[in-house]
């Protein structure tokens, strides 16, 4: 074999040539396995909008509300619980919700489409445990100043009662507000993002 | 940057020999440079195994292996993983690829003599790299929890109990239930996806160790060893990298080509390599009409349906997979490859392939007298092959081998393709003699020819109103989702939960289940109704299609209505509004020539011999005419052979891309092949 004749610049150019080629088949071979690692059809239907009626709720009351198997909180406020939010602002890390999660349709402030009914995922920011309701004047209130609002037992963040995370615990940001919609006056759907959104 | 990458391999090779391991293997192994188009099925084969161990090892992520899910997940594979059906084609049609590309492989082995010495223990890991194979794709079988896999799984596992004593006893260990159950389904699982395939990859690996170590063998069957240059190079031999590299890349793409079209458009291929009754649940109490294996068993398979004894049909079966073992001491010939050889290897050769060929045919019939017969003589050619192979090696006059291994020797493309076309006449010409099959596609009479169209939307709508309100009273389709068919179809969500979706709480994404229990309609009606999902499939549409078309009034059934397609039917005739009465009448008569006999008159004439052959209008008409009734048949039929496979128009679409991209792949690999090779003389 000869190796005289070799013309290097030609075979450079149809390795890489040939080798984009391959990298784009890789790249496409590579799609349905990555994509079958998204949610199937079975788990978008298992965590499809759930529909909560929320009108027969007590005034001051929590309800956990399963959707995509997670707790969700709809808690009916209490005037004196939305009145007391505006006391706390000077203890929170975030008090308008501006590094947070949530809808853009929901108010920064107590953190609701109707301020009576607060909505969120029920799981911890800082590393998804479920904290407790726990209300003012409680026995079971982490300190004595408490305004009422959420206690992670896991690490001891705590959350008002618009879900706002206090300073000098271990989360970060605000209890997420998924999205929501009401289809009546108290039928809200959870899960789908409201038509004027 | 470039440094620092030398750096880092010299800092691995100084602690792991990567360099020489390379060198070994890959850019320093010189490898004959005559190589032609039989030596591209071993790096395929490779190919495919990894194919087989990553969509595997993606399948077992949402597959359930029990009893109860089994089938189930499959399904949900197919339908609700996102290309979760890429995913399991590629699996289902990489298992018939790799005995394929296995088989051509061990074909070359046999026309080049690269059993004989030195490479027999090359040999013998190839022998158990394919009985492992059979064992890990007859496992593989069993896991969809078909009717197939069941069945299969039991006439396999029966076999032992032809062993004398403890076959009984084994057969029972190996499926650790009275029956097949669960507990089979479990362990095969087990064996399928962690253990054989370990055996698998080491024997591969050995086998490669094995054949790097004494070299690879060619067409010429010389060694390329006895020529050297000063450095030590066989002066007929390329380095594997990048010679063979840039050569099998172009091999490769045209088999991907060729493996993507099967896929996308017949991953099927008419029910060889996945059979029809595969898309029905595995049921312990009903064996399917016509079993037969998957294709890549079924000349060994018909050697044990040609003895007609249990024990001496399992010794035959075995000993046909293991005699191969015995090839490289069973060839004497002083030459390797069949360029040298005389004329006895030829004729044996050719009738061998033949007769394997004509076994594997057989084995997907169902059996006939004469098919035995011819089962029979090609199980003595088969045998005869290996066990008169020492006289005829050792008789017959080899040519003299050359020295240096040639370029433009062997029988070219042109005399290849005229032994094929010599094989294959050898096979074709007795398998038709015992093709004749005297029974219909369709019961009592020939299916009905239409062609279903899955891009008519209107007519999938309409089908799914029809099969809604008149098939789901008592059938479920419960592997299909409500929401992916109103996608489908383009329904509106809104419309489908008001027109379509059966109770009032069903979720949109819910699967299609019933209200009739599986436990009351055992006690109404002495059975529980069949899903339908997957009706299409399990049967044909066109049977699907002349079964609805063919009920008729008989007073004798519970019904009232028999059905010329499928006899004796336990369902009524739910259509009959619709359809009116439906008389049956005795067949036309054929005349000998194959036209319609006529009277005088030119009216075609009744067989007399038939009392029951064709289904007329009877008194009472339906609410929909003739021509109506058919069309809303066409429409349910289409929209079931829909809900059989929801992805089948997308997976068409999607082929032609993928095709168009290998082609154009392959034009690269062909332009690179060409530059490196134009300077060598081959």
């Amino acid at each position: 074999m000869s190796n005289d004749g070799t013309n290097t610049g030609r075979r450079r150019f149809l390795t890489a040539a040939t080798s984009a080629v391959a990298a784009a088949g890789a790249v496409g071979i590579a799609v349905p396995f990555l994509g079958s690692w998204n949610p199937s059809a079975k788990a978008k239907a298992a965590g499809a909008p759930v529909k909560f009626d929320a009108g027969k709720m007590e005034p001051g009351q929590l309800v956990r509300v399963e959707w995509r198997g997670q707790p969700v909180f709809v808690i009916r406020r209490t005037q004196a619980q939305i009145d007391s939010l505006i006391e706390n602002d000077g203890d929170l890390k975030d008090p308008e919700s501006l590094a947070s999660s949530q809808p853009t349709y929901v108010d920064s402030r107590n953190r609701a489409v109707k301020s009576e009914f607060l909505v969120l995922v029920g799981l911890c920011t800082h590393l998804g445990c479920s904290p407790k309701y726990i209300k003012k004047l409680d026995s079971a209130a982490p300190d004595a100043s408490w305004n009422g609002g959420f206690f992670c037992a896991c690490h001891g963040s705590k959350f008002d009662m618009a879900g706002r995370v206090y300073k000098g615990v271990p989360a970060s940001e605000n209890l997420v507000v998924p999205p929501y919609t009401y289809e009546t006056d108290s039928l809200m759907i959870i899960g789908v993002d409201g038509e004027n959104a | 940057m470039g440094n620092w990458l030398v750096n880092l391999r010299d800092w691995v090779d100084a602690r792991l020999p990567i360099v020489r391991t390379w060198n070994t293997h890959m850019g320093a192994y010189y490898a004959p440079k005559n190589f032609n188009f039989w030596y591209f099925f071993g790096v395929l084969s490779l190919l495919v195994l990894v194919n087989q161990l990553l969509t595997g090892i993606w399948l077992t992520m949402n597959y359930v292996p029990s009893q109860e899910e089994a089938f189930a997940s499959v399904e949900y594979i197919m339908r609700d993983v996102d290309y979760g059906w890429i995913l399991r084609y590629m699996h289902s049609t990489g298992a018939s690829a790799f005995f394929i590309v296995i088989y051509l492989h061990m074909f070359r082995a046999l026309i080049y003599g690269s059993y004989k010495q030195p490479r027999e223990l090359i040999w013998i890991f190839g022998m158990l790299i394919f009985v492992v194979l059979m064992a890990e794709a007859f496992m593989g079988y069993v896991l969809p929890w078909g009717q197939m896999s069941y069945w299969g799984a039991q006439v396999i596992i029966s076999l032992f109990g032809a062993i004398p004593y403890v076959g009984e006893a084994l057969v029972e260990w190996f499926r650790g239930d009275y029956l097949i159950s669960g507990i089979t389904l479990n362990r095969f699982f087990a064996l399928h996806v962690v253990a054989l395939p370990i055996v698998l990859l080491a024997l591969v690996v050995l086998h490669l160790l094995a054949l790097h170590e004494v070299g690879s063998n060619n067409p010429d069957g010389v060694d390329i060893k006895k020529h050297k240059d000063e450095k030590g190079i066989p002066l007929d031999g390329v380095a594997f990298h990048p010679y063979y590299t840039v050569h099998d890349l172009q091999a490769i793409a045209v088999f991907l080509f060729i493996f993507c079209f099967i896929m996308f458009f017949m991953p099927e291929v008419g029910g060889l390599f996945l059979e029809a009754p595969n898309f029905e649940i595995a049921n312990p109490l009903k064996t399917p009409e016509h079993i037969a294996p998957v294709w890549y068993f079924t000349p060994y398979y018909s050697v044990l349906r040609a003895i007609p004894d249990k024990f001496w049909g399992f010794v035959f079966f075995a000993a046909s997979v293991a005699i191969p073992f015995l090839l490289p001491w069973l060839d004497r010939s002083p030459v390797k490859s069949i360029r040298y050889r005389g004329i006895f290897t030829k004729i044996a050769l050719v009738v061998f392939i033949s007769s394997f060929i004509i076994l594997g045919v057989l084995g997907v019939w169902a059996p006939t007298d004469s098919r035995t017969l011819l089962a029979r003589i090609c199980s003595v050619l088969y045998f005869s092959f290996f066990l008169f192979m020492p006289i005829w090696t050792t008789l017959e006059t080899t040519k003299p081998v050359p020295d240096r291994v040639t370029t433009k020797g062997g029988m070219g493309v042109f005399g290849s393709l005229g032994v094929l076309a010599l094989i294959l006449a050898l096979a074709i010409i007795p398998l038709k003699a015992v093709a004749a099959e005297s029974a219909f596609d369709c019961g009592q009479i020939p299916c009905a020819e239409v062609d279903f169209d899955l891009t008519d939307t209107d007519s999938l709508q309409s089908g799914s109103a029809l099969f809604v309100n008149y098939c789901m009273g008592c059938h479920s389709a419960k592997y299909m989702r409500w929401g992916r068919l109103a996608d489908d179809l383009g329904i509106p969500e809104s419309i489908a939960k008001e027109h379509l979706i059966l109770g009032n709480d069903t979720k949109f994404g819910a699967l299609m289940n019933i209200s009739m229990t599986e436990g009351y309609a055992k006690k109404v009606f002495g059975g529980a109704p069949p899903d339908l999902t997957l009706a299409a499939r399990a049967r044909s549409p066109e049977w699907l299609y002349t079964y609805l078309n063919s009920f008729y009034l008989d007073p004798s059934r519970p019904y009232g209505v028999n059905n010329l397609v499928f006899k004796d039917v336990g369902m009524p005739h739910v259509l009959l509004d619709l359809q009116g009465d439906q008389l049956c009448r005795p067949a036309i008569a054929i005349a000998a020539n194959g036209g319609i006999k006529r009277d005088e008159n030119g009216e075609p004439l009744e067989d007399s011999y038939s009392d029951c052959g064709r289904v007329v209008a009877g008194e009472a008409e339906g609410s929909l005419n003739p021509e109506e009734y058919q069309e809303a048949m066409y429409d349910l039929v289409n929209f079931m052979t829909y809900m059989a496979e929801p992805s089948a128009v997308k997976r068409e679409r999607m082929g032609i891309s993928v095709l168009l991209f290998i082609a154009v792949f392959f034009v690269f690999a062909f332009l690179l092949n060409r530059e490196y090779w134009k300077d060598i003389d081959h």
